[in-house]
């Protein structure tokens, strides 16, 4: 094509698009012209004015249509007519605020959940990982299912073995984290310390701001090297710009500062310093330790998991046939953070598609509803020249600016609800919470919502209105047709009952199962308790004796704190993070039948504080030290194996293991039962010993003092805090609050995820129950002129309510069925999240089944009212 | 006076190029010079000489321009460009040979 006609097509376009109403009038012109040409014409023939116009007019063939083919002529009526629809919609919507409102605040509401539930999935579940070519990064697991270790790892002595061997990784790095004291830089605090083989940084590709990071070698020659945080070296050491060097106490030892790492670093999960991990093997124990390990750039994933699967051939233990108890294999790195709030955080993003979806049929039935009352505004456009495919696509606009709106709305309503979210849940169980934001990706996520929105709620009712016989519409007198979409919009409003009960039912189960959960009794009494854990570092703390010494001191001085009833301390406190099992066995049984217990260290006085009722025998108390007879306190399940008859007190049994000597000690009472790993989980079996007795520093460095005051337990912290600077000024708290939050803590995620499904089931109750008032109303609306001639026939107030309200009875009927149905396949998915109730527990399907009729009937009422009190006269003059 | 002849498809283009390459013209007077040098046998409708006249001026074929007619009235003449002129020999080529073809095929004897 030659240049000049290419300018002159595009110049055309451009005052076709910018000029378009001068081009209008162009046409009108050129038209008017030629009628006038042709009129005259025919005049001339002999006819009268007024027949020759009548005879051009048809000639030319409906003005109106030439003049859309004359502006299709200039291709650029797609751009043009977006504009116009757009314009056009606006215009619309304006005119009826009613039915644009509801339909936006409904949009709002869906379209707004839809956006936080996916802001924080994306930033929890999808966004990766700030490391260079994160999706490189694996976790190596081999390891079992445990309620303690929450992460997938690796015995650390398979780990040596397995990164000798290996030729799939570039680095493999093992690491695990503990809680350091830091001193001498401010207040003593507990930080999260990652103890990391020297490969991790190099793993993960991240270099430090400053100094260097750790190298082979480093921290085997017994010198002690840190690497801190930039949060740590900002907020303790006032971004000292010289801390390469110097020093740094943690847990009391001197450790060298090498290096500080870039902002936002502070992987594995808030970690503000890390030191050089250096494993140690022992032959009889092994240390489960997450392991990641970056791939070699020429090693497919699928080529390294197949030397993995080689390699753990030889590694004991491992099950060969079935795996579901086990993490066996390469996890993506995220597996780590995320692994168990990925079931929950699915359940989420589905339950608030169900409310997306409800939102789309509510505003689907508005848009029919409104769509029989423009019967004849299509029905005028079509006769003046608009295609079926045009009309559909103007309508479609109106939907598309209806959830482009609402989705505007959503995201702003997303901004507020997201920090909102996150504040309800528990603290702590939303894992990478600093990668949650409404950014780019989030905003291109409800605009892609908004489309597919517009579009599936939009298209079906402008099919449907475009494919009316228009030409009945338009005769004079001629109705517009109403009850062609009531089928439609009954289904409509069918599925969003049903998918309302589904949530609900789900929402129920989990209300029921957390109630359940909160109705448990834990074995112990948490009013007015106050609990002080302490963790006391090895490097002062060097010996049974002195951890003793400060024990004893502790205990004397909160025990003379005004206000406090008793004082006991137990090295496993309940609900806590950590505990230790074993085998027992009873003096002359034979050694054939070991029992599981817990062994526990507590202190005299530490059943009383901790409310746990004394069953049979005595406490501990000042006599049992190292010098007197060995003891211990067995829990009621532990008894009842000793002894089924209960006669266990001067009963001898055996605690050894590893961690005890081969003595027996005496039963010299019997506590209940408590439920030591949550309140969902069964009692455990626990044997206690009093702390003097015991002889590894293991059992005693952990401790949880609990304080039982008379009265409010908040006023005692700041003593209780005085007391343990008294005692060790050096020495921080690893935590202190109340016995009661450490209860609620653990029934807080239940708690929380039955909340949550909660406000979802309530939202879509509430959509669905607008959609089905819409119904209703409008058909009521609709029918008003019959309803007229049967109350002028002489049926009764009572015959016409029951008519309206027979309509809801049947949708509201078939709704509650199918979402039963639905609920009952689909309820299965929340086994995993219930206690104590089956995911078909009838009560609750029942309860809200009902509970959903009753409020689709209650939704019937008021139109079925409003029919009732319909005047005949009115409705017979109607139209 | 025996109906016009429906146009055959496609072939109103070549026509409208033809005419205005005579002299420029406005929508009516084409209509009309087309039935005339067609002596009557042609006829583009009123209804579609228009938007055929719009599309080759979007093609950029042929240009408009307003000026007086014979009788002072205001109309919109229409005259071809170059890349027109260029569109009218390649379809006049094309036309030639499409109907000496069907001629042929017109004109074979029946056995």
């Amino acid at each position: 094509m030659d240049v000049s006609r290419w300018i002159s097509r595009a110049s055309m376009r451009l005052r076709a698009l910018f000029r378009g109403a001068a081009l209008d009038a162009e046409l009108d012109e050129e038209l008017g012209f030629h009628l006038e040409q042709l009129i005259e014409e025919k005049i001339a023939r002999g006819l009268s004015p007024d027949a020759a116009r009548r005879e051009a007019i048809l000639a030319i063939g409906g003005l109106e249509q030439r003049k859309e083919e004359c502006r299709d002529a200039r291709r650029v009526r797609v751009i043009e007519d977006v504009f116009q629809d757009v314009r056009y919609a606006a215009r619309t919507l304006s005119r009826s605020p009613g039915f644009t409102i509801a339909a936006l605040l409904t949009l709002a509401l869906g379209i707004g959940a839809t956006v936080a539930m996916f802001t924080v999935v994306y930033g929890v579940l999808l966004r990766p990982l700030p490391f260079p070519d994160p999706d490189r990064l694996f976790l190596v697991a081999l390891s079992p299912k445990s309620f303690l270790m929450r992460q997938p790892g690796m015995a650390d002595r398979t780990y040596v073995q397995f990164r000798e061997s290996d030729r799939s990784f570039q680095h493999l790095a093992a690491f695990t984290w503990y809680k350091g004291n830091l001193t001498g830089a401010g207040d003593p605090v507990v930080i999260r310390v990652g103890s990391v083989t020297t490969e991790f940084f190099d793993a993960l590709a991240v270099k430090p701001a400053m100094g260097r990071t750790f190298l082979p070698g480093d921290g085997r020659g017994g010198e002690r090297m840190v690497v801190m945080s930039d949060q740590l070296w900002r907020s303790r050491f006032a971004a000292d710009p010289a801390i390469v060097g110097k020093d740094l106490t943690l847990n009391r030892l001197r450790h060298s500062v090498i290096g500080v790492m870039p902002p936002g670093f502070d992987f594995p999960n808030r970690t503000a310093a890390w030191t050089p991990h250096e494993i140690v093997i022992d032959p009889g124990n092994s240390l489960l330790v997450p392991v990641l390990g970056r791939l070699d750039p020429d090693v497919t994933v699928a080529q390294a998991r197949a030397a993995f699967e080689a390699a753990i051939e030889s590694v004991p233990d491992v099950p060969r046939d079935d795996r579901s108890q086990w993490d066996i294999g390469l996890l993506p790195l995220k597996e780590l953070l995320v692994g168990d709030v990925r079931r929950p955080l699915q359940m989420f993003a589905g339950a608030v598609v169900f409310v997306l979806l409800i939102a789309c049929a509510n505003v689907a039935n508005l848009l029919l509803a409104r769509a029989s009352g423009r019967d004849r505004e299509i029905a005028i456009r079509a006769a003046l020249g608009a295609s079926r495919a045009r009309l559909v696509r103007q309508l479609l606009t109106e939907s598309v600016l209806l959830s482009v709106i609402g989705a505007a709305l959503g995201v702003l309503l997303a901004h507020w609800a997201v920090p909102l979210l996150l504040a309800l849940a528990p603290a702590g169980r939303i894992p990478r919470g600093e990668m949650i934001r409404i950014d780019v990706a989030v905003v291109a996520f409800a605009a892609g919502v908004a489309a597919i929105a517009g579009i599936v709620f939009g298209l079906t009712p402008a099919l449907r209105l475009t494919r009316r016989r228009f030409s009945r519409t338009l005769l004079p007198g001629g109705r517009s047709i109403a009850g062609g979409h009531e089928r439609f919009r009954a289904a409509l409003v069918i599925g969003e009952i049903a998918l309302a009960l589904v949530l609900l039912t789900g929402a129920g189960l989990l209300a029921k199962s957390f109630l359940r959960l909160r109705a448990v009794d834990p074995g112990f009494r948490t009013e007015n308790v106050v609990r002080l854990s302490i963790e006391l570092p090895d490097s002062t703390y060097s010996t049974p004796g002195r951890l003793q010494t400060f024990h004893q001191e502790m205990l004397s001085r909160l025990a003379s704190l005004p206000g406090v009833v008793a004082v006991g301390a137990v090295n496993w406190l309940p609900l806590g993070d950590m505990h230790l099992n074993g085998d027992f066995r009873v003096e002359g049984a034979g050694e054939d039948a070991p029992f599981n217990v817990d062994k526990t260290v507590a202190s005299p006085g530490y059943f009383r504080a901790m409310g746990i009722r004394l069953l049979q025998g005595r406490e501990f108390d000042m006599h049992d030290t190292g010098t007197g007879p060995p003891v211990v306190i067995v829990s009621r399940s532990v008894a009842r194996a000793i002894d089924p008859s209960g006669n266990v007190l001067g009963k001898r049994i055996g605690l050894w293991g590893r961690e005890n000597s081969r003595e027996w000690l005496t039963v010299v009472g019997v506590v209940d039962d408590v439920r030591q790993l949550g309140p969902s989980q069964k009692s455990h079996a626990a044997a206690y010993q009093p702390y003097l007795q015991m002889s590894r520093n293991l059992f005693l460095s952990n401790m949880t003092y609990v304080v039982r005051t008379v009265s409010d337990p908040l006023a005692a912290i700041p003593a209780i805090r005085n007391v343990l600077s008294s005692v060790d000024k050096d020495q921080p708290a690893a935590s202190i609050g109340l016995m009661r939050d450490v209860l609620d803590s653990a029934t807080a995620e239940p708690g929380f995820y039955a909340r949550l499904l909660g406000t979802f089931a309530a939202l879509a109750v509430l959509l669905a129950l607008i959609g089905a008032y819409g119904v209703v109303a409008y058909s009521v609306a609709q029918r008003s002129h019959e309803i007229g001639l049967r109350r002028a026939l002489g049926a009764q107030d009572r015959g016409i309510l029951w008519m309206v309200i027979r309509r809801v009875v049947s949708l509201g009927a078939a709704g509650v069925v199918l979402g039963a149905i639905i609920a009952w396949l689909a309820s299965r998915l929340l086994e995993t999240f219930l206690f104590e109730v089956t995911p078909t527990d009838p009560a609750t399907f029942i309860a809200v089944a009902l509970t959903v009729f009753a409020a689709a009937v209650l939704a019937g009422v008021i139109p079925a009212r409003r029919a009732a009190r319909v005047d005949p006269l009115v409705a017979l003059r109607h139209e | 006076m025996s109906r016009p002849t429906d146009l055959v498809q496609g072939t109103l283009d070549l026509l409208l190029l033809k005419i205005l390459a005579l002299e420029p013209l406005h929508g009516w007077a084409i209509g009309q010079r087309l039935r005339q040098v067609s002596g009557n046998v042609l006829q583009v409708s009123d209804g579609s000489l228009y938007p055929a006249l719009h599309k080759l001026e979007n093609e950029g074929w042929i240009q408009a321009e307003w000026k007086p007619t014979e009788n002072n009235r205001r109309a919109k003449f229409y005259s071809l460009t170059r890349a027109g002129r260029r569109q009218l020999e390649s379809e006049t080529a094309n036309w030639d040979r499409l109907s000496s073809a069907i001629t042929q095929v017109v004109r074979i004897e029946e056995a």
